[in-house]
């Protein structure tokens, strides 16, 4: 077996992302360890769903790029066997129903039924009744329970690094809290290393141990969360 | 306030993603326009001294009346495929404050402007001054062709029609053969009183009124429908299906391809716009009835109806692999799939589809061995050859897809437009070739034998021609992601 290289699961070097003259993303040096809890934010248009398109190699890069575990994501598709994502709804299968959707994320990542049936099994709270059985096409879910599939699927086959995309966004308040519990369970139970874009400042500070604060492609501000986190994001958003 | 609803469809043409590549398609289309444009005034330009040369006896106008309403039905059959109207960008403006009246009308004057409204310029002018020479009166020659040309343009309102409901072409299609039985056994003569009805109009200027009234009432037909659809669809929308959980697990003995066919088969059965396609498919085994039960067709024609009929599952839904999964392209690139598993479960669907089709021809044996053995070369030809051409043109084809759309009335059909109609070409042309090249050198059977064998070779060198569709695929990846994200 390999010895691990560094310490650090995602490494991005002096990326920079323009469409013709507009530079979207411009990050010299950042680094991601293993385990972390990874809280991004800004406005709209600051470059967050690009960065997590680059890392997923949806979008190329201008210059630079990511290495994921070892792996430049642009060179090898080696990275997707141990990531997995939910951006926005085009990762959801409309026709299918959120039984098959599963099953079929299962099946790419190696997971048998039975095995995604035992899963889902700790996720039934979060469901709340409202996702299993219910005889409807994914297509036909509230944008709020659609959410939820995706983001549950993201955790099937315990890949290592979990990208979310405004994972509070649209869930009801109960689902927030019980999102925030579920990230907090999933993080302390493995290593994991969790993505997290939000404009929810409070969930996010509140979830993530580290927080990156990006303003038109570029790194504003790269903290560890404390308890004045939270307030001092606060005093820039309404600066 | 909104510019000009003209303008915007400009921009959209202009702005669009690829444009160079549309560019091309364009000026493609544009000499195929040219040409059958040129076709069709040199047909306009001749026909009438041809006919009064060939037959004395008769008005030559009587003539190209009593064949009017064979031109009319061809008319139609080109349009239902071929036309569209533009009625996409209808969503986008219902909560401006442009009165719906307006937009309806812009939607239908513009397709009154569409290429296909040419044919009365193109075709009857020519022949209106020719009945002009031939000592009609001013006035007869001006009614007559008013009165074409208002036949001309209903059609363009019944194509629409018709395209909004699946039930209108097959009733059509019911009609028209009901109407020839009726003709031909029972002396019914509806058919020919549209020649007559032609023939009196010369006589009875005023006869033009019945035309003139039908196409405005095919208008407001058409705006009411609009119209009334445009309130409809916000109740559409809320309609939910109930899921069907029907068990795929039968796939399971295709071992691992089992994960993506079972997902094809889901996006067939539960998704309007493929659902459609496919059953459109069907039509297709039908196509060898219009040639093999003629004498003397040439040997081209019987090689293009035999690829049509084990084929018809390939150009229609296979043309649009992968633009099928455009939707949720993202996630299927951010997954762990082999692009290697991924066509070639696309391939074995096609396949099978080629061989049930094949299987379903059978009746074909009634016309002979010979159309028989030639329907097996094609099929061995589409499942050699005519896949990869089709996926290899799928790859191309960035096109998004909506899967599932509730109001076909809001989307262009999208089923056979020109576009597609030219990647059609190297799938029909190039078997043709490979039949008729040995077969004028040799003999029938050795066109068969190279059809066929052209399509054995691609099986046995199938994993060498995926191998570099894996890699196209790979390449294509970003930009397909680009183009699947614009709606």
């Amino acid at each position: 077996m390999p010895l691990a290289k560094n310490k650090h699961m995602i490494t991005a070097t002096s990326l920079t992302k323009s469409y013709g003259e507009t530079t979207v993303l411009n990050i010299e040096q950042l680094e991601i360890p293993k385990g972390q809890c990874f809280g991004l934010v800004g406005n709209n248009g600051a470059g967050k769903t690009t960065f997590f398109s680059i890392l997923l190699d949806l979008i190329k890069t201008s210059t630079g790029e990511i290495i994921s575990n070892d792996i430049a994501v642009a060179q090898s598709e080696e990275w997707k066997t141990f990531t997995s994502a939910f951006i926005d709804d085009s990762f959801l299968i409309g026709y299918l129903t959120p039984e098959e959707y599963f099953y079929f994320v299962g099946e790419l990542r190696g997971i048998d039924k039975a095995a995604v049936d035992l899963f889902l099994e700790t996720y039934v709270d979060f469901f709340n009744d409202e996702i299993l059985n219910q005889k409807k096409y994914l297509r036909d879910f509230s944008k709020g329970n659609q959410k939820k599939v995706g983001l549950i699927a993201t955790f099937i086959g315990n890949p290592k690094v979990v990208i979310l995309d405004e994972p509070f966004a649209n869930l009801d308040p109960t689902t927030q809290i019980r999102l925030k519990q579920l990230i907090k369970a999933e993080t302390e139970k493995r290593e994991l290393t969790l993505l997290i874009s939000s404009h929810d400042l409070n969930h996010v500070t509140d979830v993530c141990n580290r927080i990156v604060l990006l303003e038109r492609g570029a790194v504003i501000m790269d903290k560890e969360t404390t308890a004045k986190t939270l307030q001092e994001l606060e005093d820039y958003f309404s600066a | 306030m909104p510019t000009s609803l003209f303008q915007l469809s400009r921009k959209k043409f202009l702005r669009a993603p690829q444009l160079e590549a549309k560019l091309a398609i364009k000026i493609l289309m544009g000499f195929v326009i040219l040409y059958f444009g040129g076709s069709l005034l040199f047909l306009g330009i001749v026909v009438y001294p041809i006919l009064s040369d060939q037959f004395p006896e008769r008005d030559p106008i009587s003539i190209i009346n009593s064949v009017l309403v064979l031109i009319f039905i061809f008319e139609l059959i080109i349009r239902y495929f071929l036309q569209q109207l533009p009625i996409t960008e209808i969503k986008s403006f219902l909560l401006l404050s442009i009165p719906k009246k307006r937009i309806i009308r812009n939607v239908l004057f513009r397709s009154l402007l569409s290429v296909y409204n040419a044919i009365p310029v193109l075709l009857y002018l020519p022949i209106s001054i020719s009945m002009l020479k031939d000592d009609y009166a001013l006035d007869q020659v001006i009614f007559w062709w008013v009165a074409v040309t208002a036949f001309s343009l209903c059609l363009n309102f019944i194509s629409f029609l018709a395209n909004k409901n699946n039930l209108a072409l097959a009733g059509f299609v019911v009609l028209l053969i009901l109407l020839y039985l009726g003709e031909s056994y029972l002396d019914i003569e509806i058919l020919r009183a549209v020649g007559y009805f032609f023939d009196a109009l010369i006589t009875q200027p005023l006869w033009v009124l019945v035309p003139l009234g039908i196409f405005v009432l095919l208008y407001q037909i058409t705006f009411n429908f609009l119209k009334n659809n445009l309130n409809l669809e916000g109740s559409l929308a809320a309609k939910k299906e109930v899921a069907n959980a029907g068990r795929y697990d039968f796939l399971d003995v295709f071992g691992s391809h089992a994960l993506f066919l079972k997902n094809d088969l889901r996006l067939i059965i539960r998704n309007v716009r493929p659902r459609n396609i496919v059953l459109m498919s069907f039509l297709f085994l039908f196509y060898g009835l219009f040639f093999f039960t003629q004498d003397n067709q040439p040997e081209a024609m019987l090689v293009f109806a035999s690829i049509f009929i084990s084929g018809g599952f390939l150009l229609t839904y296979g043309s649009y692999v992968p633009a099928w999964d455009s939707e949720y392209y993202a996630f299927l690139m951010s997954q762990n799939l082999s692009y290697k598993k991924y066509l070639d479960s696309k391939w074995r669907l096609m396949t099978f589809a080629i061989v049930v089709s094949t299987v379903l021809s059978l009746p074909y044996l009634y016309f002979g061995i010979k159309i028989y053995l030639l329907i097996l070369s094609g099929a061995a030809f589409n499942v050699g050859l005519g896949t990869w051409i089709t996926l290899y043109g799928g790859l191309l084809n960035k096109q998004p897809l909506k899967l599932n759309v509730k109001a076909k009335a809001f989307e262009n059909t999208q089923a056979f437009s020109g576009k597609l109609f030219l990647m059609i070409i190297p799938k029909m042309v190039l078997p043709v070739l490979l039949y008729i090249i040995p077969a004028s050198f040799f003999n029938e059977t050795a066109g068969y034998l190279t059809l066929a064998a052209s399509g054995v070779l691609g099986i046995v060198f199938k994993n060498q021609i995926l191998a570099q569709m894996v890699k196209l695929f790979a390449k294509e990846k970003h930009e397909m992601l680009n183009a699947f994200s614009q709606k």
